[in-house]
């Protein structure tokens, strides 16, 4: 099933290796996402964008496989991954969590390299790049809401799978710090990773992503690069906000 | 790009996972306030123990026979395992939740469940940091027996193995229990009510059912409480054994069915019902396995070895009918002193306890009689005691009763002494040693952490 039917970088062909398909999550009465169909290729960098309720979180969760799904599946590079399989491809950082608070950042990082078997060189690296040495011997629990995103930043990056899926990667750093991790983001998936990103903030997605995929009310309103939503919108300069308001 | 290798994705190494349960345990409140409390707790029934051993010892001193009653399994480890085992039952519920509960709440476990470990080896390892915590928490009750043996006290091996053991299992099985408690609730605090609930609820049904007959002593039998009653007996009974561990890996699987992500409730709900249903068949198993093992030093499960060994060539079945009512005292005297002894030699018996008080009303004369039946013949009497109701037994099988052995008897280990002194190390030492070792573990271990910062491999 792997396909290469558009390109999100004039540089790299579209492979894909994820694919979404159908779907679907109630809660009750309530629909969370509903017929949610979408690929990724490697190496790509997808935002999932739309405002708070959208149904961002929930995809990430059923993409993840942590919530069970009403109906729709997932395909992984041609073959359907059951929910129990998905950690084999994909690893979810989700958002608002403060991993072992009663640790050291540190130890953190060392049991999630341990279980991993990463090298120190590896470790060191990611500690880095995402500037996170100053705190390594405090408690997660006393870590700034930057710093412990940072923390979690590192365990999605020393974590192996091809994608990586994160809540709202950018909550709680400034501009400044943003534009730090959006090139480490990038460094990521330069790698061959793919990264799903479900972001609220228009201007950080537009930053950062290659393809969006346009989520409001549990459904998709668009999928696409920004040219080629502004193509579908006929807004040939508009922003990810014109055009995310002109299909809502 | 491919998926991880699945036998990668299932079998990483184990050490940093149970690396960082222990860690994750030893650094929470829950247990070093426990063992802190549970100082105090065993060291006064402790120093009482010894008190009153030691003045039953000062009485027994001028009787040889009076000494021999004097066993240290129930005049000092029952009482200081006993407060340990109230502390248990009360407070390790809290310990044992940590081990999942914070994981929950700070959201940590959505992490955890998407590392390279089958949700049954997460389980185990949390099973394995409880059982730890159980040694920590059992530090003050192990330290009183070696305080007890500096006093000069006897200690047999294997009845204090024996003990030791059923309180692990005891341990073992309420955290199981809190375990499970946790991967069912949204929060810590849902799952310590739900756990209280079934320790404290044990307690309460011991106490008040304690004695009754019918349906009342089938529901005491439920009690968590009884699981240690055949070790702080000495025995070691094969069954009990294996259904406890049962229980304990029975909530072990049901907890790996409720932690499992990406699995719809109703999927939940059927692979619980087949596990509990796996459960109760091989609780029933267990049920029916008879086999047990005297490790009283003083033998008091079990009849002279002479009479021991002849019993058991009694191979057709042995049928006793008591006319007691189970909460009579002479009913629990024969049960001590003759049924619990021939349930264990005797291969084929079976005892009927004919009914309840309303049974008897208006049938006096049978009441208190005890009837013997064995090769279609049967012998009646009203005796509790071994002396009069084994040479029936002999007479009933047409057997010729054993010569008297030539054995060392139970000499009894009497002990006037005080363990005054050792308050100061329940009330004072060991609380400071474990406060220190608390703030201790508050620091972060330095050499580990700079292999990070240094950028070495």
């Amino acid at each position: 099933m792997t396909s290469a039917h558009f390109n999100f970088n004039e540089d790299k062909p579209f492979v894909e290796v994820l694919h979404a398909n159908d779907l679907t999550k109630r809660y009750g009465d309530e629909v969370a996402i509903a017929n949610v169909s979408f690929s990724v290729a490697a190496g790509e960098i997808i935002g999932i964008v739309g405002p708070n309720g959208a149904g961002k979180t929930t995809l990430l969760e059923v993409l993840a496989g942590q919530i069970a799904l009403d109906s729709g599946n997932v395909v992984w590079r041609g073959q359907a991954l059951p929910a129990p399989r998905r950690k084999e491809a994909i690893f979810y950082m989700p958002d608002g969590i403060r991993p072992y608070q009663d640790r050291f950042a540190g130890d953190v990082l060392r049991f999630v390299s341990g279980v991993y078997e990463r090298s120190r060189t590896v470790v060191s690296n990611v500690i880095t790049a995402v500037e996170l040495a100053p705190v390594l011997r405090k408690r997660v629990s006393a870590l700034s809401k930057g710093y412990n995103r940072r923390l979690l930043l590192a365990i999605g990056l020393l974590t192996p799978q091809d994608v990586l899926l994160m809540d709202e990667p950018f909550d709680g750093f400034d501009i400044r710090q943003s534009r730090n991790i959006i090139q480490v983001l990038r460094n990521s998936a330069a790698g061959g990773r793919t990264l799903v990103l479900a972001i609220h903030q228009l201007a950080d997605a537009e930053r950062v992503c290659d393809r969006f995929l346009l989520l409001a009310g549990g459904k998709v309103r668009g999928i696409g690069t920004l040219q080629e939503l502004r193509t579908q919108t006929a807004l040939p300069e508009g922003s990810l906000e014109d055009i995310f308001l002109a299909l809502t | 790009m491919r998926l991880l290798d699945a036998n990668r994705l299932h079998n990483a190494r184990l050490y940093p996972l149970l690396e960082k349960e222990l860690a994750e345990i030893m650094s929470g409140r829950a247990l070093w306030t426990m063992l802190l409390l549970v100082c105090p707790l065993v060291g006064y029934s402790f120093v009482q123990a010894v008190s009153l051993y030691s003045d039953a010892s000062a009485a027994a001193l001028q009787s040889p026979a009076a000494a021999t009653s004097l066993s240290p399994l129930d005049g000092i480890l029952l009482p200081t395992f006993g407060s340990f085992y109230v502390a248990v039952t009360l407070l390790f519920p809290f310990v044992a939740i940590r081990v999942l509960g914070q994981e929950k709440e700070s959201g940590s476990l959505r992490l955890l469940v998407q590392l390279p470990y089958r949700s049954s080896t997460i389980i185990v390892m949390k099973l394995a940091a409880v059982l730890a915590a159980w040694v920590f928490v059992s530090i003050p009750a192990l330290s009183a027996l070696g305080v007890w043996l500096l006093l000069g006290g006897h200690l047999a091996p294997t009845e204090t193995l024996n003990l030791v053991f059923g309180h692990v299992l005891y341990g073992l099985l309420v955290g199981s229990i809190a375990l499970f408690a946790t991967t069912i609730s949204d929060n810590a605090a849902t799952a310590a009510i739900i756990a209280l609930a079934a320790t404290i609820g044990s307690l309460v049904l011991d106490f008040t059912l304690a004695g009754r007959s019918g349906w009342s002593a089938w529901i005491a039998e439920l009690s968590l409480t009884q699981t240690l009653r055949t070790f702080e007996q000495g025995l070691l009974s094969v069954g009990l054994v294996l259904g406890i561990s049962t229980v304990i890996c029975g909530l072990a699987a049901l907890s790996t069915v409720w932690l499992r992500p990406g699995t719809a409730m109703r999927g939940k709900f059927t692979r619980s019902v087949l596990c509990v249903l796996m459960m109760i068949a091989a609780l029933g198993i267990a049920t029916q396995i008879g086999r047990s093992f005297d490790l009283s030093e003083d033998r008091r499960n079990s009849f002279p070895s002479a009479d021991q060994q002849l019993l058991t060539t009694l191979r057709l079945p042995l049928v006793i009918i008591v006319n007691l009512v189970p909460e009579d005292p002479r009913y629990i005297d024969l049960k001590r002193n003759v049924l619990g002894k021939l349930e264990r030699a005797v291969p084929n018996v079976s005892i009927e306890v004919a009914g309840s008080r309303q049974d008897f009303a208006g049938r006096s004369d049978d009441y208190g009689q005890i009837e013997y039946v064995y090769r279609n013949r049967s012998d009646v009497s009203r005796s509790t005691s071994p002396r009069e109701i084994l040479p029936l037994l002999y007479g009933l099988a047409g057997v010729q009763p054993p010569q008297a052995a030539l054995g060392v008897d139970y000499p009894g280990y009497p002990l006037v002494t005080s363990a005054d002194a050792s308050l100061f190390w329940f009330f004072g030492g060991l609380p400071l040693l474990i406060a220190f070792a608390w703030w201790r573990s508050r620091h972060p271990r330095a050499v580990k952490l700079a292999a990070f910062e240094g950028g070495q491999s």
